[in-house]
């Protein structure tokens, strides 16, 4: 297949899976949004405000987590349920196109709730300048790309749609719930503060709670955990090496 | 006329299986032909047609596709090929029209080509009156068409269709008969596993009946008769012995009668002693189903998941 080629079959799964049933049920990009905004609206509420720009942070990486997750369950559901991905596999679709067309596909139907977390974030705080708004971006890229990459490698070892309904929560929970990125890492007893770099969400965090500009605007958010070029390199080699992962691990073709 | 498929001593045993699903299959599949693989559920049908079309991996053995290895250049192999899996369904948020469009263009067809190719086919599966109806709106055996539909519409040159009638009426699964046989007239290959043995010998220049992993016999239809004691059936009241019908040939008990399998003579025999005893008395040529009966010990209906076959 040609790079033209792959373009077009990409494309073309993100098309299927991600415009098409949106135009005919608007009401699915409601799922996107409505586990971040929940925690938003309770953080924001119980702190009487004061935590609401890491909430809106927060809401933006839970989003992209979603995607991984919602990627997990596609995966597994065409796998096992609709024998779909047996007819690509037996195509000249190569594993990684499907994953990245299903992928975007998540990502189109997140764009609405990234919107809205865009627009909290532009309108609670001074105007984000170019650089914070290239680390946003680039920081969610990451995100989305490690979620989708654990998504693809999960979904090729479950059997029953079932085990995602497990595994989802306990993704999102063990990534984006439990490690500072609703809340400043300053928060957390600094004995306890090194867990928090077991989750790969903690390095987003800490980008964009740089971005937002938390510890100037409010000094109880205290400085980002680390310097950036060492957030930028955990999120990096973590992606990189969630890619190896899916690309070693992950079946394809079943053993 | 050259292979398009080709295995030798082709074996699968799945990781946690005790016995294997395939054992030693070796089979030659002329190119431009319709081969038919029948057996019961879990006789290892499936397994052969996901090692071939590379969605599983061999435990032993070898296999060509096209002229290339499907274990070891599985990237040639799916360029070439298109399948149904057994039991797959369609993705029901689309219309059939969609389905089939899409499913061209995810294989890197080009636009035009994709819409010319979507209305050809939709309209010799007589599908176009119904091409923009929701997938999830239609009955099981439309789903199954819409599938059909799809592989047909690509531009493959062999194409697998695992069970592709199962559950379609008969006037459904004459129109997948037709289109199976314009795939042949086009040069296409194809390899059809299915439970109905008339579809399979009506459909199929050779069969082969596989039970329990193994390859029970293989040949054309005529070929695969000329193998059995048996070329005849006699099916008679149960007012008779089995005693009175042994000498005849082989006795089986079916419901409300007997059933002989016999040589001609002894068939004409049989049936000349039935008539004069005023019983209801029928003799034929034995069907593929009474072939399997003959060759296996059971009927194809009996018993299900024979061996470790993965769904």
């Amino acid at each position: 297949m040609s790079v033209r080629h792959r373009l077009r079959s990409l494309w073309t799964i993100a098309y299927m899976n991600g415009v098409i049933p949106v135009r005919r049920q608007p009401l699915y990009l409601l799922n996107t949004i409505a586990s971040p905004l929940s925690f938003l609206f309770f953080i924001a509420l119980a702190s009487r405000g004061t935590l609401l720009r890491p909430a809106i942070a927060g809401g933006m990486i839970l989003t992209m987590i979603s995607i991984g997750t919602s990627l997990q369950a596609d995966l597994t559901h065409y796998k096992q349920d609709m024998k779909f991905q047996d007819l690509v596999v037996a195509s000249p679709v190569e594993a990684p196109i499907y994953v990245a067309g299903l992928a975007l596909s998540e990502f189109l139907y997140s764009i609405p709730g990234l919107s809205v977390f865009v627009a909290l974030w532009v309108a609670t705080g001074p105007l984000p300048g170019v650089f914070d708004a290239a680390t946003v971006i680039g920081t969610l890229l990451l995100v989305w790309a490690f979620s989708s990459a654990l998504g693809f490698t999960l979904a090729t070892y479950f059997e029953d749609i079932r085990e995602t309904f497990v595994f989802g929560p306990l993704v999102s929970l063990g990534l984006t719930v439990l490690p500072p990125v609703y809340y400043p890492a300053t928060f957390i007893p600094a004995a306890y503060r090194p867990l928090a770099f077991l989750s790969p969400a903690t390095y987003a965090a800490d980008l964009l709670h740089r971005a937002f500009s938390l510890g100037a605007l409010d000094p109880r958010f205290g400085p980002p955990l680390l310097a950036a070029p060492l957030d930028w390199l955990a999120l990096i080699a973590v992606t990189a090496g969630l890619f190896l992962l899916a690309a070693t691990k992950a079946r394809w073709r079943e053993p | 006329m050259p292979d398009a498929l080709r295995s030798e001593e082709l074996g699968k045993t799945y990781p946690h299986g005790k016995e294997p699903a395939l054992d030693g299959v070796s089979l030659r599949i002329s190119a431009g032909t319709v081969y038919g693989l029948i057996g019961r559920n879990g006789a290892g049908k499936t397994t052969f047609v996901r090692i071939c079309s590379t969605q599983l991996l061999p435990s032993s053995g070898q296999v060509e596709v096209l002229g290339f290895d499907a274990v070891t250049t599985p990237r040639e192999v799916r360029a070439r090929i298109a399948v149904i899996p057994q039991e797959s369904r369609p993705l029901y948020f689309l219309t059939i029209d969609e389905l089939v469009f899409y499913h061209l263009r995810m294989r890197g067809m080009d636009r035009r080509i994709a819409r010319e190719r979507t209305d050809l086919v939709l309209r010799q599966m007589g599908l176009a009156d119904r091409a923009n109806t929701l997938v999830s709106r239609l009955s099981g055996g439309l789903r199954r068409r819409a599938m059909v539909a799809m592989v047909f519409a690509s531009d493959a040159e062999l194409l697998f269709l695992d069970e592709p009638t199962t559950g379609l009426d008969p006037l459904a699964r004459r129109e997948v008969w037709a289109a199976i046989q314009k795939a042949r007239h086009e040069g296409r290959t194809v390899l059809l596993t299915t439970h109905y043995l008339d579809e399979a010998e009506a459909l199929s220049a050779r069969l082969a009946l596989i039970e329990r992993g193994r390859v029970v016999v293989e040949g054309t239809p005529s070929e695969i008769r000329s193998r059995v004691k048996y070329p005849f059936r006699v099916s008679l009241p149960r007012s008779l012995s089995e005693a009175e019908l042994a000498p005849y040939g082989e006795v089986s008990g079916v419901e409300g009668g007997w059933l002989v399998f016999a040589r001609e003579d002894s068939a004409r025999e049989l049936t000349k002693l039935a008539l004069e005893k005023n019983l209801a008395v029928a003799m034929a040529p034995i069907s593929l189903e009474d072939i399997f009966l003959q060759l296996v010990g059971r009927p194809l209906t009996e018993g299900e998941a024979l061996a470790e076959e993965e769904p």
